[in-house]
């Protein structure tokens, strides 16, 4: 059960790699337009959560989602009903 | 503050900060590699290492829960706060070298693999004195690591504040596990009670200063009257507001800061769309409302960044009668200019 489970968690890991060091080069700039251009440290230091949070980023990479979300807080959650 | 990401926007205070902080570290193990040396002089460079590192994460972790209360009893020590990121992922790193030659020390040299053997090698969970300790510190340093992970700027504004504050809440989890790693594990092995008073010390000062930080605040939060003024709000005299500062106060079930600058008073919502820090507690530099943790920076009246940057806060509608400041409950879009209200005697 415990050597399944770890088994798991290193196919989780080792999917994620794989995905963080595709999407550190070719997909951040896709989701978030900040990250254009930026250098190789940053998208080194954005390999590790990306690794982590790899199916998060890989659906708003294959959604097409080009820029990062908006928080929701009780302001702009009342701001926006104030507009429709 | 930065309309691209690089990977770490130094400055000199940032250098500063890191610089003290890797010599403590470096310091702190060497003495308590020195020190250990000559009180155990049969314990192995190994152990000590091990027994350095672990105790510098611990102390470290005691400073990062601190800074925060620390911060909002005496504001002057919001410096500390400003790159707090940085110490996090050095306690971290701090941390993971525990963890990694615990590992290697203790389950490597078996024929079962080191992580399997870190969750098989004890399987006592019914015992209080021999819990198996280990797998409680590898699951807080799985949260000290996602934590790390994600402490970069792209992070903040991907997951969003909210989302990102309460990933980072999980080091009160992290803190309980850590200190349930250490009471059923070195401290039983532990003959002296230094160990325990300081664990026992620095758990009373950071449960002490959240509830005292937190009693402080209370009244902050609770929601003013209900609209009095043809449906604005009462929120306070202005002359209590300082000159270039906010005074706080709850309305549309969050906080609004109002500033009072230039003979003006602007309202917008307190939360900094960056951390969430609150923008009542800054001031207004170069005609800016500047967050207290980290800078970011907002026009008063419209409570959009100035260009290139792009971050908005919600504005609300803002007028004096009688020397009072009175506010319109429902907020503007966020980036919505608002025309400030004048103080009549300024």
């Amino acid at each position: 059960m415990l050597e399944g489970l770890l088994t798991l968690a290193a196919c989780y890991v080792g999917l994620g790699l794989t995905f963080a060091l595709i999407f550190v080069i070719a997909g951040i700039q896709r989701v978030d337009p900040a990250a254009r251009g930026a250098s190789v440290g940053f998208r080194l230091l954005i390999l590790p959560g990306a690794a982590a949070f790899w199916p998060l980023l890989l659906w708003r990479w294959w959604r097409g989602v080009v820029i990062p979300p908006t928080e929701r807080n009780a302001h702009r959650k009342r701001a926006q009903e104030a507009r429709k | 503050m930065s309309h691209t990401y690089s990977a770490i926007g130094w400055n000199r205070q940032k250098r500063l900060y890191d610089g003290v902080v890797v010599a403590g570290v470096i310091l702190y193990l060497a003495l308590f590699a020195g020190v250990g040396a000559l009180v155990h002089p049969n314990a192995t460079i190994e152990t000590l290492l091990i027994r350095g590192l672990g105790t510098c994460a611990l102390l470290l972790l005691h400073v990062i829960l601190l800074i925060g209360p620390l911060c909002r009893l005496q504001p002057q020590l919001l410096p500390l706060l400003y790159n707090r990121r940085h110490l996090g992922v050095t306690m971290f790193l701090v941390a993971l070298a525990h963890g990694v030659f615990s590992l290697i020390q203790f389950h490597a040299l078996g024929d079962l693999s080191p992580l399997v053997s870190l969750f098989v090698s004890n399987t006592r969970y019914d015992s209080l004195a021999n819990f198996p300790f280990q797998p409680l510190g590898f699951i807080a340093l799985l949260i000290l690591f996602l934590m790390a992970a994600t402490s970069h700027d792209f992070w903040l504004a991907n997951l969003t504040a909210p989302v990102w504050k309460r990933l980072h809440m999980l080091v009160y989890v992290a803190y309980g596990l850590i200190v349930a790693h250490v009471v059923l594990g070195v401290l039983q092995a532990e003959t002296s009670p230094w160990l325990a008073i300081l664990l026992g010390s620095g758990l009373l000062a950071v449960l002490g200063l959240h509830l005292w930080a937190g009693y402080r605040e209370r009244h902050h939060d609770q929601e003013l009257a209900a609209p009095n003024h043809d449906g604005w709000v009462d929120v306070c005299a202005v002359k209590d507001i300082p000159a270039n500062r906010a005074c706080i106060a709850t309305v549309a079930g969050e906080r609004i800061a109002v500033f009072k600058y230039e003979g003006k008073v602007s309202a917008l919502s307190n939360v900094c769309q960056h951390q969430n820090g609150p923008l009542g507690e800054g001031e207004i530099i170069d005609g800016c409302v500047t967050c207290p943790w980290h800078g970011y920076q907002y026009l008063p009246d419209t409570g959009a960044s100035p260009p290139p940057f792009t971050e908005k806060v919600p504005t609300f509608n803002v007028k004096i009668v009688n020397e009072r400041v009175f506010v319109d409950p429902c907020p503007n879009a966020p980036g919505t200019r608002v025309e400030p209200a004048l103080v009549s005697n300024e």
